[in-house]
């Protein structure tokens, strides 16, 4: 039953309903507004809930954040900017190819080739760290290398034992988010900070933080585009394969503009998580690369629970993304389908 | 010289074989039309000329070519599809040009195809269009263009009309027909519709688990069927069957069905039905072969179940013994159903199957 067809008290009923559930999601942004512009005293004496009549408001604590006593704002706002929209558009970029070639093309492949890259990978970093006394980034690196070639190759053979499929590939990206952050995030810093040694500084670097993020966003990007993929009428791409035009120009030129509602859709599902990570940040960064959650989380620790200013900072922290929904929901028109098929 | 060739050629899906090995040879500038229930391989057959699915084995050549591992864009097929397939954020005109633009055609050449190809197909006026904006016959139309604008060796079409409405179709069917008239380029149809079958083809393979039951001209079709599918399939209403036994009576031989069926079988049609004297044999005899006014023709008794006025003429339903019977009687025939009415047949309209085999006795 559609909620138009109700009348009379079922109708303010539902109404009421809404109205406490609006209240319900709006009170937090409400609080954290009226909290920002209140003295110290004005938070810690008791609730007050309307600015002149409750309580006088103050601009102290936007005056402080913005002239950068509360840490390098400009510096974090630009670094959160930076990493977030670079990291998102990489992670969609490359999470759609791979999520196409996952639903248009058939791959096999042996667990036995995965066993090898896995026992090669482990063994081969054991063997370097431990037996030919390599550093472990360098060991490392060579087992990497050594692991995925051996693969590669092996799954040129005929080995034996179980194929693998296009589902296995997904599953193996998705079970990337199936553990807790804690652990690629701890892990990740030991490897950054291995690689530090070697001489390429990816602890608070752009690369080292877009880099994490990229790989933890891939598996959502994936999961997501390939279900848009899957929606597409192949035919449209046959009729341009008969048509000879390249695999390439069919992706770029046909499959990426019919599902643009989908990428936008990824983009800014990929955006608010980059935006607001707060984990790879506080192991990957410490200065400079610094993002917002880190700013609004660092308001607590300084000097006690200071609420006014985490308010300004969270408040700041929502509006970028505010603008980011409104402008490109207004890109993610339905319909774009219409008239590719019957 | 662009004639299709496909020899031996199979298709498995894992261990389900499709298409056991099929032969096939298509004439250059011939209209040939697969034909077919669906699930009997026609659509997989086209797919493997346009390239779309790779043979299991066998080989396919167009024109002098073997294009059996070459990829789609290098067989210079066009391919028309059933749910039209355009690139939806495209207008009409870079549908039309989309492959040529690819290939890097310049500019005014591109334009100079397209234009003709709209002014061809009654676009002119719809290029800045987008797909969404346009009926189903129009789109099928851009679709059309978008084929004919590649200069292609091999038209295939899959089930290109089957998406539109009665009316449309048929307007439709004949454009297809002139349009290949006129372009003079071998064309691949699929269809299910055997009516749009016999209508367009130059040559009609009908086609049934993924073997090719009959390739003729629609005439040969109707009035020649090699066997009992082809009989059942080509032809609407289709074609009634009666089992039963050729037996010698006293002036030759006669045909002795269930439910009293007797038909005695003229001394001209004789000649090979002589060899399979009480074995099983199916007779079959088209609705439109009822109306004969032969006072001697012979008659069956037809238990009518309903009745259907068509205008020309009234096609009566029921059964004839056991078997179903599908007859045609004149339109103002005081026929109803409940009744029973005595049917003539034309003998030199009769065929005769062998029931074990299927095939036509000749």
């Amino acid at each position: 039953m559609s909620a138009r067809a109700l009348t009379g008290s079922r109708r303010w009923l539902a109404l009421a309903g809404c109205l406490v559930w609006f209240a319900f999601t709006l009170f937090p942004l409400y609080w954290a507004a009226v909290t920002s512009f209140k003295s110290p005293i004005g938070v810690v004496g008791g609730a007050t809930y309307i600015p002149f009549v409750d309580f006088e408001p103050t601009m102290t604590a936007w005056y402080e954040l913005f002239s950068g006593q509360r840490g390098g704002f400009y510096d974090t706002f630009t670094a959160s900017m930076i990493v977030g929209l670079s990291a998102s558009v990489a992670a969609t970029a490359i999470g759609s190819m791979a999520a196409y070639a996952l639903v248009r093309f058939t791959f096999r492949f042996r667990l036995l080739s995965a066993l090898i890259f896995v026992v090669v990978a482990f063994g081969g970093f054991l063997l370097g760290r431990n037996v030919m006394g390599l550093g472990q980034g360098i060991a490392l690196i060579y087992a990497f290398i050594a692991a995925l070639a051996l693969a590669v190759i092996s799954s040129r053979f005929r080995l034996p034992g179980p194929e693998l499929g296009n589902k296995d590939i997904v599953f193996w990206f998705v079970s990337q988010r199936m553990f807790p952050p804690i652990v690629a995030a701890f892990a990740l810093y030991l490897m950054y900070t291995e690689v530090g040694k070697l001489g390429f500084k990816l602890v608070d670097s752009y690369i080292g933080l877009t880099f994490a993020y990229i790989a933890f966003s891939l598996p959502i990007v994936i999961w997501l585009m390939r279900d848009f993929f899957e929606a597409l009428p192949v035919e449209v791409e046959e009729a341009a394969m008969v048509d000879n035009v390249p695999t390439w120009r069919i992706f770029f030129g046909i499959v990426l503009p019919m599902s643009k509602p989908g990428l936008i859709a990824t983009f800014m599902i990929t955006l608010a998580f980059v935006w607001n990570e707060f984990l790879f940040a506080l192991f990957l960064t410490n200065s400079k690369w610094q993002t917002l959650p880190i700013l609004v989380a660092g308001q607590n620790s300084q000097r006690g629970d200071e609420w006014w200013s985490i308010s300004a900072a969270a408040l700041v922290a929502i509006i970028p993304m505010m603008v980011m929904a409104g402008v490109l929901s207004r890109l993610m028109r339905s319909g774009l389908l219409l008239g590719a098929i019957k | 010289m662009s004639q299709v060739r496909l020899e031996q050629i199979t298709k498995s899906f894992g261990t389900v074989t499709v298409i056991p090995p099929l032969d096939l040879e298509i004439a250059d500038r011939e209209f040939v039309v697969l034909v077919g229930p669906s699930g009997c391989g026609k659509t997989t057959t086209l797919r493997m000329i346009a390239g779309l699915e790779t043979a299991s084995s066998g080989t396919v050549r167009i024109g002098d070519r073997d294009v059996t591992e070459l990829r789609p864009g290098l067989r210079n097929c066009s391919m028309v599809f059933q749910n039209y397939a355009l690139y939806p954020h495209m207008t009409v005109a870079e549908n039309i040009g989309y492959g040529m633009k690819v290939r890097g055609t310049p500019k005014a050449e591109i334009d100079r195809a397209v234009t003709e190809a709209a002014r061809v197909l009654n676009l002119g006026s719809y290029l800045a269009r987008k797909p969404s904006a346009l009926s189903g016959g129009q789109r099928q139309r851009v679709a059309i263009g978008r084929a004919i604008v590649r200069q292609p060796d091999v038209f295939l079409f899959d089930e290109p009309l089957s998406n539109l409405d009665a009316k449309l179709r048929v307007e439709m069917r004949t454009e297809i027909k002139l349009l290949h008239r006129r372009l003079q380029t071998t064309a691949v149809y699929v269809t299910h519709d055997q009516v749009e079958a016999m209508t367009m083809a130059d040559r009609v393979v009908v086609m049934n688990q993924g073997r090719i039951e009959q390739a003729a001209d629609p005439i040969t079709l109707y009035e020649a069927p090699t066997n009992l599918f082809v009989a059942a399939f080509i032809g609407a209403p289709s074609m009634n069957f009666l089992e039963g036994r050729i037996e010698r009576g006293e002036s030759g031989l006669v045909f002795r069905g269930e439910g009293e069926v007797a038909v005695a079988i003229p001394a001209a049609r004789s000649g090979p039905l002589a060899a399979v004297v009480d074995q099983p044999v199916v007779l079959g005899i088209r609705p439109e072969h009822t109306m004969t006014t032969d006072p001697d023709a012979p008659t069956v008794t037809l238990q009518v179940r309903d009745i259907e006025p068509l205008g020309p003429h009234t096609l009566a339903l029921g059964k004839v013994g056991s078997a179903s019977f599908t007859a045609q009687v004149p339109a103002h025939a005081p026929v109803a159903p409940e009744n029973s009415i005595s049917v003539p047949i034309d003998t030199s309209k009769m065929h005769f199957f062998l029931k074990s085999t299927g095939f036509a006795i000749r």
